[in-house]
């Protein structure tokens, strides 16, 4: 199994990538490659949401890759937020405590809500 | 299941899938088979990596082994000296994206496991590992 990554652009400032299969020490670098030409499309300060539904299996190698796309995101104000991990890969999260819990969503809705609500506080 | 593969990472991954399917012959669960095969990656990936500076060709031997309720795994290597064990577990301030790289890997691995032993032989390193398949439940996050 492979990994394939698919991304959209909504807006400039909302980038979903979709992630399925394994993300592990011999597809991150499928991962890091689709990155270096889909980050640049998010605008400083904008939102990578990262869809991880169908994503069954994830490694240590695979996590150095999200921890780099989170780096790269935090460094030009913007956020890396995921979507509805499955057991494994939320199992693995939770073991190195990959990622603050307010940032991963079990759905879409509960997202949007977030993002509102960020967005109203910045708006005042 | 038992494998022996040259010290290259195109095998560690054939020598993976083989394991999964062994397990899943075996109707060992979904989460146990996600264990085996992450403590796996990560220990084989390592010693391929790491375990040869030379560059010299080796051998690891993979010996899987499956009970009623435990499935044991044996990795022998004719690497480096490497004791998993004597690792410091890594730091982690609650997001990947602010510590080094590094040391997930055998962290996990640790984890994981329900019993994880090391020795150094004259033939070189030896770890078992043990998996309990009705610890590998799904966790609380």
């Amino acid at each position: 199994m492979t990994l394939i990554v698919r991304s959209e652009s909504l807006t400039p400032a909302r980038t979903t990538v979709w992630l399925e299969g394994r993300l592990d020490a011999a597809t991150f670098g499928d991962l890091d490659s689709a990155l270096r030409d889909i980050t640049p499309m998010v605008d400083n300060g904008g939102t990578l949401v990262i869809d991880l539904s169908r994503l069954e299996y994830i490694s240590s190698a695979g996590l150095r890759s999200l921890a780099q796309l989170r780096k790269q995101m935090h460094d030009r104000d913007g956020r890396t937020l995921l979507l509805n991990p499955q057991p494994q890969v939320k199992k693995v999260f939770e073991i190195v405590k990959a990622v603050p819990v307010a940032e991963v969503f079990a759905s879409v809705a509960e997202l949007d809500q977030y993002l509102d609500h960020m967005q109203r506080q910045i708006t005042g | 299941m038992r494998l022996c593969i040259p010290n290259r990472l195109e095998d560690v991954f054939l020598a993976l899938d083989r394991a999964e399917l062994t397990l899943d012959l075996a109707d060992i669960d979904h989460a146990c088979r996600a264990d085996v095969r992450l403590v796996l990656e990560e220990l084989l990936v390592n010693t391929v990596r790491h375990g040869y500076p030379d560059g010299r060709e080796g051998r690891i031997d993979i010996h899987l082994e499956i009970h009623a309720d435990i499935v044991r795994l044996e990795l022998r290597d004719d690497a480096e000296a490497f004791d998993p064990l004597q690792h410091e577990p890594p730091e982690l301030p609650g997001d990947i994206a602010h510590r080094e790289v590094g040391g997930l890997g055998l962290h996990l691995a640790r984890s994981i496991a329900s019993e994880f032993e090391y020795a150094r032989d004259p033939h070189g390193n030896r770890v078992v590992i043990r998996f309990d398949p009705s610890l590998s439940d799904e966790p609380s996050l």
